[in-house]
Order: structure tokens, then sequence, then C-alpha cells
């Protein structure tokens, strides 16, 4: 449709458009603007280059960061979508009991990090916490999770899993919705049981549901932060030192804005080629099933 | 396809197990809310409290001004989902129905906002609001999500698949272009603008990052940045109080969430 | 019909756009100070303060009865986390601002903020030269030529680092608070005990952390800066005190050390210590009264112990007042500032908390009472301030102690990592620019 006057469709987009860039958009040129000098705001900025980047490189900290952040990902979007897909069909049943589950699951999703944080953290505590109560019953003596360098990522992993799940789990069950009946039928007829339906029949039409609960748990849990910064504070020995936590380390308790804006462009540049990566090899995958 | 008996059982069996694995936490945090630090410290594994004690819950009220942090937060959360619908339910129909040079460009525009996170933008926007002392206020809370790249998307798939014989109708009755979205168009969507809304408001309510980035001090401070804070304590951990704070900060949300359920779904799998 | 609705409708929608967009921003003035606030009559005096559970409580206690016995100041505490979270926030608040007049800091960071030159010099004030502070504790005493700098800072909550130890395990195992290194290590193997069901009571705990760090190296004969002005971390001091407790940690399986960073440390140690799961204890003196209180057995202090010498850094927070502020506000703060420091008040606030009274007059009138005969607990860090080690003035040390040492410190005594490596590769980093 012709709009009645040229000006109409940019009136109607004009402040969408321009909060969209100045918050949005604007601030990722800002921020490698000011990723080349050194700034503690409260003195002058000094320009420096790329000294802030090399600085962050050195001793390989900026590369285990973001291994650090990619493992992390990686466990939680495999944790997700694993249980997700099964709780799905587990779930997918009518009746208020089956309801009732569902609920009980995706309501972990609806509540604030900060209650599942501070909640997972008296749970896994491990003088007075569940966890530290169960592993003296069984003889382990007391165990501190978020204190040992090994285990405070995957517990924090798994904190996240626990919360996201229920995202997963209801964006399937809507997939499995576009699953047609009358295939699963006809494949039973010829013999298929439950697990060969799943495969050749399931599977197949789930591959874009699946495709962009990837792509989304992918993209939420690299920007994970409230966990981090309730739950171990970046430590023990920087073992859950993630991305934005990093970022906000740098700039709010270091006051270093240069290192901080660093910090930001690598990390927008990786979530760039990770998400895009990831759909890539979705869509190949989903291309090729056919 | 009828299940055998066994198989149901076994079903039924896990889905209680996936009911235990995600209500326990909050059974264990509403018990672990009425005990009292003696009791914590002495017995750490005991299921129940000895006996209700609501010391926590006042000690949670004594130490934050509750309701004073619920309305904040409420206020805050309810003007960005309502901002967030009001600007793009105009954006949304531009580009799903009007034809003009740009709407590519505007489209893609939006497209690319919808990757970029506030966590890589809060630095330059803090300097930003740094200098235009506007940090520590109500407007460094709103303004950066008051126009939503996920809701402009939204409404415009659900606006392409209006029929145009509608809208020209309307405009040869006389109705200026606003009042087509708002008056004609907006009630149409009513269930997409509905569960828009919840997810935003339900969103920005739990928001701790913004606003402890954006806040300095009391003056705007939200309710989750408030529990948060009694974390923070600085002689001995009281599980209890932390928890009863909790309790507090997630009841409000959870009673939304049992009453708008199927909205806040409808949201999440509308998306997909 | 349209026409008219839609002429006055679109008015409507730009008259609501706009004052959607001007009103937060009517607000944005708050942001910035420029006029002294008032409030009846009364000048305002924001204060930002960083304690919670008993501290808070008497430090809002003190408030309250300060602003009940006079009407010209009325001073509004507004709480803001842990030390670290509230320094951030000020921090933050300088830069966009929005800083309140008064706040308190640790003194590792009163350099950085001097040198900003964000902090008002308070040595022309009424009375400010004629304090009759405890010298350690006031600014020419904590800093290495901390009276050639201008007076920035005025004592408010001190402490020192103290051991504390359950008296029943201790009398269990028939042992005396240990006094050097060597009879910390020979208790703390004597004092761990391992249950079958594989739970451990530990002898010692102490947070990994450049405070308690410090003080190791000034015990075995070693300082952060030379007297030349080189950043050496301590030198062989340095990597020695890591190996102590690596070898404890790692080795011997007789000191855990709690999870958790910062603050999230130190209430992890007290909640242990309390529950009887650790026998011996590093934390500050700050903690006396509430772990009295909170436990289930008699509570012992002492000094830390020694190795060539015995070494303690300071500890807790100095009161700073902000150059932005208002110069009436500046003068309220001061007047509150100087109230806090008389006599009764800093005996209420270390009476009640365990921090170090920080006047003369205030530990001699202590002493009258018997107070310290009753509460022998509190007298230790006191006494211990005849071995302190002031610290260095310099603009780095906060990053260099926060940001370069203790991250190494955790990976010494959590991941092995050889000590001098990890010094060398600490020293590096403080060396470059920030």
């Amino acid at each position: 449709m012709t709009p009645r006057s040229t000006w109409h469709p940019w009136a109607m987009l004009g402040p969408t458009l321009a909060l969209l860039s100045v918050f949005f958009l604007l601030p990722i040129g800002v921020a490698a603007y000011e990723s080349l000098f050194s700034w503690d705001m409260l003195t002058p900025p000094r320009y420096v280059g790329t000294a802030n980047y090399a600085a962050l490189a050195a001793h390989g900290e900026l590369l285990r960061v973001a291994l650090r952040t990619l493992g992390y990902s990686v466990l939680v979007v495999a944790g997700t979508m694993t249980l997700g897909l099964g709780l799905a069909l587990l779930l997918d049943r009518p009746g208020r009991f089956f309801g009732f589950v569902r609920a009980s699951v995706f309501s972990a999703y609806v509540v604030s990090w900060v209650a599942v944080a501070l909640l997972w953290m008296w749970i896994l505590d491990g003088n007075s916490g569940a966890v530290g109560g169960l592993t003296r019953w069984l003889g382990l003596g007391t165990v501190s999770l978020l204190g040992d360098p090994r285990w405070a990522l995957p517990a924090l992993a798994v904190v996240a899993v626990w919360k996201l799940t229920g995202y997963a789990m209801i964006v399937f069950l809507a997939g499995l919705q576009g699953v047609p009946r009358s295939l699963l039928e006809a494949a039973a007829l010829d013999g298929a049981g439950p697990w060969a339906r799943f495969r050749h029949v399931t599977m197949p039409l789930l591959a874009p549901t699946a495709s962009f609960v990837a792509t989304t748990s992918l993209v939420t849990s690299f920007q994970a932060f409230d966990v981090v910064r309730i739950m171990t504070q970046g430590g023990p020995a920087r073992a859950t030192e993630l991305f934005v936590y990093a970022i906000y380390e740098q700039i709010f308790l270091n006051l270093s804005v240069g290192r901080a804006s660093a910090l930001t462009v690598v990390f927008f540049v990786l979530l760039l080629a990770v998400a895009g990566l990831q759909l890539r090899v979705w869509r190949a995958r989903a291309g090729a099933s056919r | 396809m009828r299940e055998s008996k066994s198989r149901h059982a076994v079903i039924l069996a896990l889905a209680c197990v996936a009911a235990v694995a995600w209500l326990l936490p909050y059974a264990w945090m509403v018990a672990t809310s009425f005990k009292t630090l003696p009791e914590i410290v002495a017995h750490p594994g005991a299921p129940l409290p000895e006996h209700v004690d609501t010391g926590a819950y006042r000690e949670v009220f004594a130490t934050l001004p509750v309701a004073r942090y619920m309305g904040i937060t409420a206020f805050m959360a309810g003007t960005i989902a309502f901002a967030q619908i009001a600007l793009a339910l105009p954006a949304g129909y531009a580009l799903a129905k009007l034809r003009f040079v740009g709407r590519g460009f505007a489209f893609g525009t939006v497209l690319a906002c919808l990757l970029v996170p506030a966590q890589a933008t809060f630095v330059p926007v803090f300097l930003l609001f740094a200098k235009a002392h506007v940090v520590n206020t109500m407007t460094a809370l709103v303004l950066p999500f008051a126009a939503s790249a996920l809701g402009t998307f939204l409404v415009r798939q659900a606006l392409v698949s209006v029929p145009d014989e509608m809208i020209e109708a309307a405009r040869m009755d006389g109705a200026g272009e606003l009042t087509i979205v708002y008056r004609v168009l907006a009630p149409m969507l009513k269930p997409t603008l509905v569960s828009l809304f919840l997810v935003s408001f339900v969103f920005h309510y739990n928001d701790y990052f913004w606003p402890l980035v954006m806040t300095t001090d009391d003056h705007v401070r939200t309710l989750p940045l408030g529990v948060a804070l009694l974390r923070e304590q600085g002689t001995g951990v009281r599980w209890h109080i932390v928890m009863a704070g909790n309790v507090v900060l997630s009841l409000p949300v959870l009673a939304l969430f049992a009453m708008a359920q199927k909205h806040l779904v409808r949201a999440v799998s509308a998306r997909s | 019909m349209y026409r008219h609705d839609v002429l006055a409708r679109r008015d409507l929608l730009r008259a609501c756009a706009s004052s959607l967009a001007l009103a937060p921003l009517a607000t944005a003035a708050c942001g910035h100070r420029t006029r002294p606030e008032h409030r009846d009559g009364r000048v305002v005096v924001t204060f930002w303060y960083a304690y919670g559970d008993l501290v808070r409580k008497v430090m809002l206690d003190l408030v309250a009865r300060f602003n009940a016995s006079q009407t010209r100041v009325f001073v509004e505490a507004v709480h803001q986390g842990d030390y670290y979270e509230c320094l951030a926030k000020l921090r933050t608040a300088l830069a966009a601002g929005a800083a309140p007049t008064l706040s308190h800091v640790v003194c590792e960071i009163i350099p950085y903020l001097a040198r900003a030159g964000v902090l008002e010099d308070l040595g022309g004030y009424e009375g400010a030269r004629l304090l009759p502070f405890v010298p350690a504790l006031e600014q020419r005493g904590t800093f290495a030529h901390g009276d050639a700098e201008p007076l920035v800072s005025i004592p408010f909550n001190r402490s020192t680092p103290i051991a504390f130890f359950n008296a029943r395990m201790l009398d269990e195992a028939h042992l005396a608070p240990p006094r050097t290194w060597d009879e910390l290590l020979d208790a703390a193997r004597a004092l761990t005990r391992r249950a079958a069901n594989g739970e451990v009571r530990w002898g010692f705990e102490v947070p990994i952390q450049g405070w308690y760090w410090l003080a190791m190296v000034g015990q075995a004969g070693g300082r952060l800066v030379e007297p030349d002005g080189r950043v050496s971390l301590g030198g062989d001091a340095g990597e020695k005190a890591l190996r102590l407790w690596q070898r404890m940690v790692r080795e011997e399986h007789v000191m855990r050390p709690p999870p958790g960073r910062d603050y999230q440390a130190w209430q992890s140690s007290n909640e242990s210590f309390l529950g009887g799961h650790i026998a011996m204890m590093w934390s500050s003196t700050a903690h006396v009264r509430y772990l009295e209180d909170n436990a289930h057995f008699p509570v012992v202090t002492a000094p830390l112990p020694r190795d060539v010498r015995a070494s303690v850094p300071t500890g807790g927070t100095m009161f700073v007042v902000m150059r932005a502020a208002p110069d009436e506000e500046k003068q309220a703060a001061w007047e509150f500032v100087r109230w806090m420091c008389d006599a009764e008040q800093t005996i209420a606030w270390s009476t009640r908390t365990g921090y170090m009274p920080v006047t003369r007059p205030a530990v001699e009138r202590l002493v009258e009472r018997g107070w310290y005969t009753k509460h022998p607990n509190d007298r230790v860090a006191y006494d211990q301030l005849a071995a302190v080690e002031p610290w260095p003035w310099s603009p780095d040390l906060f990053r260099v102690e926060r940001d370069v040492v203790e991250p190494r410190l955790e990976e010494g005594v959590l991941e092995g990592r050889d000590a001098h490596v990890l010094m060398d590769e600490a020293r590096d980093e403080a060396r470059r620019p920030a």
C-alpha cells in the first residue's frame, strides 16, 4: 500500500529507529572508539591505540575469558535443548497433571535471575546447603562446588539449565504441534516403533524449531551476568569470569573505560560470529535432511 | 496409538521427577524463610522449620523499603512495556503495509538490533547518560528500552497477514493513519499485544543488570537489586533472610504467571 | 467525522509523547546538585555506607542519635552493599556528577581518589588538626609519609586482622594460641579431624585475600613497595607467604580456603567458625562482638603469629568528603564526622562491634571503666597496633592488591601454580601502567 504522504512512514518509524540507533547501534561504534583510549572517568582520557587489546590479550587472559564463555554456553545450550526436548515429548499430553508439571518447569524461566541465583547459592552451599548435606550423607564429606575452580563453572551451567529448560520445552511443544498426527500414524502402521517414529518423522520436522532454540539459547547464555555476579563474582581464581562480568568489573571496579570498551568490541564480534555460525550449521543440517 | 499401562506408569513417574526437580527448590526456599539463624547453623539439612518463624520476613521489611522498591520496579516495567507497544504498532505497520523507499534499510536496522544485547551497549550508554547527568534516574532505566526491536518485528509479522482491503476501507472512511493503527489494527492484534506486554513487563521487572549499572543509590533502586543486597551483609550469611527476600521478590511474578500463563506461553512459542 | 478526531488524536498523541520524553528529563535535574539540599530547614548530608547486619544497626543508631541531638544538620544514610560495591558506586557516581557528600572507603583506595582530585582537603576545617587520634589509625600513621599529603581522610571503623579460636577445641587439644608460623602449622595439624563419613573439621581457615597475605609478607620481613619506590610485592617474603598457604592447603590438608570472593569469603568463614567446622580462623577484629554473641562455645582471640617479626596492616575504612559537594553540605558533613570522633560515640561504636576506638581519650576511658578486663578479645587488635605496617601512599595500591595480586593468590592456592612464577607475573603486571 502506498502511504498517504511520503513522510508518514518515517514519522511512524522515527521514534523507534532513533531510539534503537542511539541505544543499540551507536554504542557499538562508541565502544570501538573508546577502546583506543585509557580513561578512568575522573581524569582526562589518554590515547593509547591498541594497547588495551594488547593488555587484555597478555598472559592469554582474553582467550581464556572467551573460551570460558563459549564452554559455558555450549553446556547450557546442550543441556536445555536435550532436557527441553525430552520434557516436551514427555509432557505433551492432555490433562491437569501434565499441565501442572509443564507450568512448574516453565515457572523457573519466569522468575528473576536474582531469585534463582540466591536460591541455588543456598542449595549448593557446602556447609548449610542441601547439596552439602547430601554429600555428607553419602560419605563424601563437605563439598563446596562454588569454591572449587574446576566445578564452579559447570555448577553455574547447571543452574542456568534449570532456569532455561522451561523456555526450550515450551518452544519444542509448539513445534511438536506442527507435526501432523497423520504422518505419525502412517509410520506406526508401517511398523515403526516410537524411537523410529521420533527419528524419522518428528526430528526432521522439528529441525527449524531446534535451530531457533539453539540460537536464542546460545545468544542468551553468551550474555550471562546475573548468575556470576550473585553466585561467584567471577571467582574462584577467575574460573567463572565470563565476558559480560569481565566487562562489568573493568568499568565499575577498575574504572578502566578503555579496557571495558575493548572487551565489549571483542564480545560483540564473537557473539555475531558464533550466532552466525550456529545458524549456518543448523540451516545446512535442515537443508540436508530434506 | 495406545500406550501400554507400564509405559504410562513410567511416563507418570518421570513427570513426577520433573515436577519435583523444579518445585523442590522453591519448597526449600519457602521452608528456609521460616527458620531462624541458630536452626540453620545447627541443622542445615532439616527440610521443615521447627516452628514457623516470621522473623526473617520482619527483617526483610525492616531492612528494605519493599513497597517503595516494588512500586518503582512495577512503574518502570509498566512504562517500558507500554512504550514498547505504543511505538511498535506504528513502526510495525509502516514496515508491514506501507511501500516506501528505504523500507528494506529500516527493516534491516530493526533486525540488526535483535542481535545486540544490553550487555554490549551498557558502557557507552552509561557514559552518554553520565554526560547528560541522567544516571540514577528513571529516564536511564526506561528510555533505552522504550523501543523494542523484537516487538516491532512481531507486530510487523502479525500485520503482514491483515488484508489490505480493511485498511483501504478505513482510509476511505476518512481515518488518519494513526487512528487506523491504534483504533483499527491494534484491537485485532490484542492477543499478540497482551503477550508482548506481559513478557516485556516480566522481563524488565526481573531485570537485575541494567538497574545495577544505571543506578548509584536508593533513589530509583528496583526490588531485584534490593533483594540481592540482602546477600551482601558482611558479617555472617543469613540464609533465612535472603530466602525471605527471594519469596517477596518472586511472589508477584509467580502470581502474574499463574493468572496469565496462557499469554506468556503464547508469546514465547509465537516467536518460533 | 474522523477528520476532527484525527487532528485531535494526533495532537494528543504528540503531546503525550513529548511529555513522556520530557517528564523524566525534568527529574534528571536531581542527578546534578549545585545547591545544598535542605529539609525542614536543616542541611541534608547524604552519607553512603557499606555495612549490613549488626554493624549497620549500630551505624543507623548513631546517625539517628546525631540527627536527634541538633537541628542544623540531617544525615541521610544510604546503604550500598559491601565496601567494594559501595566504592564502585561512589566512583561511578563521581564520574556521573551524582556523588554523595560523605562516604567511607578502604584505606587502599584513598591515594587514588586523592590524586584524582575528588576528595575535600579537611586540613583547614575546624579542629581537624587537633583531634586526638591514635597515631597508627589516622592518616599520617596509616600511610607511609601520610602527613606529607593533604588531610583527606578521617578514621572511622578501623581494624587489624586477628586470630580467632574455638576455645573448646584448643583446650581439648591442650594447645595455646600459636605465636609463630611453625606453631601455627603444628596447631593446624593437631586440630584437624577427619570423621569416618568424610567430613573434616579444619584446623585453620582464612580468606585468600590481599589483606591477610600482606600481613604474612610483613611477618616474613618483606614490604609491598621498597623505600626506593620499586614495587617488589614483598620479594622473597611474598613468595614465602603464598607458599605457606599452599603447603597448608595442598600438601598438609589442614587449611581450607573459604569459597566466594571479597566479603562473601569472610561471611563464609564466619559461618564455618560458628558452625564448629573450623578451629582457628583469621578475620577482622570487626567481627569480635558478632562471633562472641552467636557462638555456642567460648571465643578466644590472639595476635597474628610472627615469622621473623610481628606485622599487621590496618583495615576498615576512613571517612571521606567529596570535593564536588556544595560548601554548606561539606561543613555539615564535617560536623557529623567530628561528632563521630567524640569519645562517647567512638566508644559506643567500638564496644558494640569490635572495631578499635580511634581516639586516645576513648581508649583511656575504656581502660578506666575496666572494659578490657571484661572483654579481653577487644584488646588484641589495639595491642597489635605496635606491629602495624603502614600502607604505601600509592595511587596504584588498590588496583595492584585486588586485580593483580589476589587472583594470583587464588591461583596459587586453588590450582597449585608455582609461587615464584605467580609473583613474577604479578610484579610484571603491577609495573605496567593502568
